[in-house]
């Protein structure tokens, strides 16, 4: 992703002469083409994010594109007030990137995880809060985020996110639709770079004929209630997915949807609770451990398909291991 | 005090707008100016029932100076691509800059009777929503030098030589966005740059100068990479002279560190921390205005 990234950029930035990149010091070798090619219109400003952020406002109100990068959890969570304020409140387009969203970082500890981006982001008025699925993705939500009058934050991950194929266009504001479901009453939805995870689970469901729609809400804020409108229609349960803390996330949008109805689908989320996430676990582990992975989205499929589960209750599987999960006492 | 570097006053000036020697006339001008601004304070802090009275009139003087002669601005052309851009980073002090912008010609004089009021262009911290002229929202400190430091950045890119202005508090010093600012500005040379530092040693409860462990601002901010002065920020002929002098340094951000006292020019709330918050009494107002000998502007039509 982060590579698609630096070639989307590449491209934004031949076509829009305003666009101007600035660094919070990351992204070492990632960006060295884009350097030599735009020279000033790539600045770093060092290990200063409110900087950053303020330094981007200032150069948006005399009508340049930034486009500020740092990781995820440094980029939303320590300038949250410089984006509040000088991004936010002054409405300016900043594209915002935070690189190794969500537990992208989880072997290298708390201070590297960014389980609450999207939710910290969502919560500026007018942000539009993004998470691209793969690498494709990235390239195609880029320039629609460089088109809107107001600012944006991106979730990318690291390198090599496979990618998936799906014939629905990637439209930003717009749920895409990855697979249609033969007939199951139940939809998996997911945010970021989980979604390859959850078409992973649907390879496994395969010999149980069990196919559920799956849609990937790239975009979290402005959250797509058409579509889940239409999903309503169709299916008794949505499946969440997300890799995210519960508060703020794509479930806790979603159930903020589904309280405003009278009736409608039942939510049933899974993935990491609202926790420190200690151990330094590799990716995989952590997603194993906090129940889901493939193939804990897999089974959650498999319980909500069978009809005894139908109206009763379900449950995601919560980690045991506490030193994954530990509160900080 | 400063670099050596004097004899700069024939090079500043680049678009024209400045005029680098003041006649003692011409400084008591501005004088009687700064104390229909502090009058026109007083009024808007009584009416719209908001303090900040004493962080409003530590900077009427800077604020009167650069908006008559300084400034590269017009009230014909307020979005002029070549403007000087002026950032007003410490918001609660608003009444001094609506008070300023409306004596220079910028809004109407009456419109500072609707300061503080529901839907008013003027509300108690400053809003660009509210008031378009401005080049940003205040009320939260610490962003106004980071903003300027990337307009700057981006001016320059284009070739435009727009100077930018910041005026700060001391108390803001303590944030330390401000100094991520600071060492950007001197990074990238940013010789285009002012930033005043309104030093009326008075925060919202306590002293800034206890606050920052009795410690230089003007060797900090030399310290960062600028070029420093310090002067007495309630002195009109001492503020004209140095603002003549910027940049004081070729390629160097300028700091003035403009010593002022909090409520100055109104002797019972100088120096007192109890005017950070305190709002006027009917007869406070009435013996701050007679001290002052001026009327507010927003008084000026009905006297008329």
């Amino acid at each position: 992703m982060r590579k698609a990234f630096a070639e989307a950029l590449f491209q934004a930035a031949e076509k829009d002469p305003r666009v101007i990149f600035l660094t919070g010091d990351l992204g070492f070798g990632t960006f060295d083409a884009y350097q030599a090619k735009f020279g000033p219109r790539y600045v770093n400003v060092g290990v200063a994010e409110a900087q950053l952020v303020n330094a981007a406002a200032g150069l948006a109100l005399e009508g340049w594109r930034p486009i500020i990068y740092s990781i995820a959890s440094f980029a939303t969570g320590r300038p949250f007030e410089q984006i509040r304020i000088s991004v936010g409140y002054a409405g300016l387009p900043v594209v915002i990137i935070g690189a190794g969203g969500g537990y992208t970082y989880a072997s290298s500890g708390v201070t590297h995880h960014a389980g609450e981006d999207l939710g910290l982001m969502s919560l500026i008025p007018g942000m539009t809060v993004v998470a691209p699925g793969d690498p494709n993705e990235v390239a195609q939500l880029l320039p629609q985020l460089l088109k809107l009058s107001g600012p944006s934050y991106l979730r990318v991950g690291k390198y090599g996110e496979p990618a998936y194929q799906a014939d629905d266009a990637v439209v930003l504001g717009r749920a895409r639709l990855l697979r249609e479901g033969n007939g199951a009453d139940f939809a998996v939805v997911s945010t970021g770079q989980i979604t390859s995870v959850v078409l992973d689970a649907l390879e496994l469901l395969k010999p149980d004929g069990i196919a559920p729609t799956v849609m990937q809400f790239h975009t979290v804020q402005p959250l797509d209630i058409v579509a889940l409108d239409s999903l309503a229609k169709k299916v008794q349960t949505i499946i969440v997915v997300e890799e995210h803390m519960p508060v703020g996330g794509l479930a806790a949008a979603i159930s903020t949807w589904r309280a405003a109805r009278v009736s409608g689908p039942r939510i049933v989320r899974l993935g990491p609770p609202q926790a420190l996430l200690l151990g330094n676990p590799t990716v995989p582990e952590m997603r194993k451990r906090l129940g889901f992975d493939a193939q804990a989205i897999a089974e959650m499929c498999r319980t909500i398909a069978r009809p005894a589960s139908r109206g009763g209750s379900v449950s995601a599987a919560q980690p045991a291991n506490a030193r994954l999960t530990s509160d900080p006492t | 005090m400063v670099s050596g570097l004097s004899g700069h006053n024939d090079q500043i000036s680049h678009n024209g707008a400045v005029s680098t020697k003041r006649s003692p006339a011409s400084i008591a001008q501005l004088e009687q100016k700064a104390r229909k601004v502090r009058a026109s304070c007083v009024q808007m802090a009584f009416d719209g029932r908001e303090g900040h009275l004493s962080s409003a009139l530590s900077c009427t003087d800077l604020l009167v100076a650069l908006y008559n002669g300084w400034l590269n601005v017009s009230p014909d052309k307020p979005k002029a691509p070549d403007r000087d851009r002026f950032y007003f980073s410490k918001g609660h002090a608003c009444t001094a800059l609506y008070a300023a912008l409306a004596d220079a010609g910028f809004m109407p004089k009456q419109t500072l009777s609707s300061y503080g009021k529901t839907d008013s262009p003027l509300p108690n911290h400053s809003c660009r929503h509210a008031l378009p002229i401005l080049e940003n929202s205040a009320g939260s400190l610490g962003h106004g030098l980071g903003l300027a430091t990337g307009a700057l950045y981006g001016l320059r890119l284009d070739n435009n030589p727009a100077r930018a202005v910041v005026l700060m508090s001391d108390g803001e010093c303590n944030e330390g966005s401000v100094w991520e600012s600071a060492m950007f500005a001197a990074a990238q040379k940013l010789g285009n740059l002012l930033a005043i530092v309104d030093n009326n040693g008075l925060q919202a409860v306590g002293r800034s100068d206890v606050l920052m462990g009795h410690t230089s601002l003007e060797e900090k901010f030399r310290a960062f990479g600028w070029a420093a002065r310090t002067i007495n920020g309630n002195n009109m002929t001492e503020i004209v002279a140095a603002l003549a002098d910027v940049p004081f340094e070729k390629d160097r951000p300028t700091a003035i560190i403009a010593k002022t006292v909090g409520g100055s020019g109104i002797k019972f709330m100088e120096d007192q921390v109890l005017w950070h918050y305190r709002t006027p009494s009917e007869e406070e107002k009435n013996r701050a205005l007679a001290e002052l000998g001026e009327a507010p502007l927003q008084k000026e039509l009905s006297h008329a």
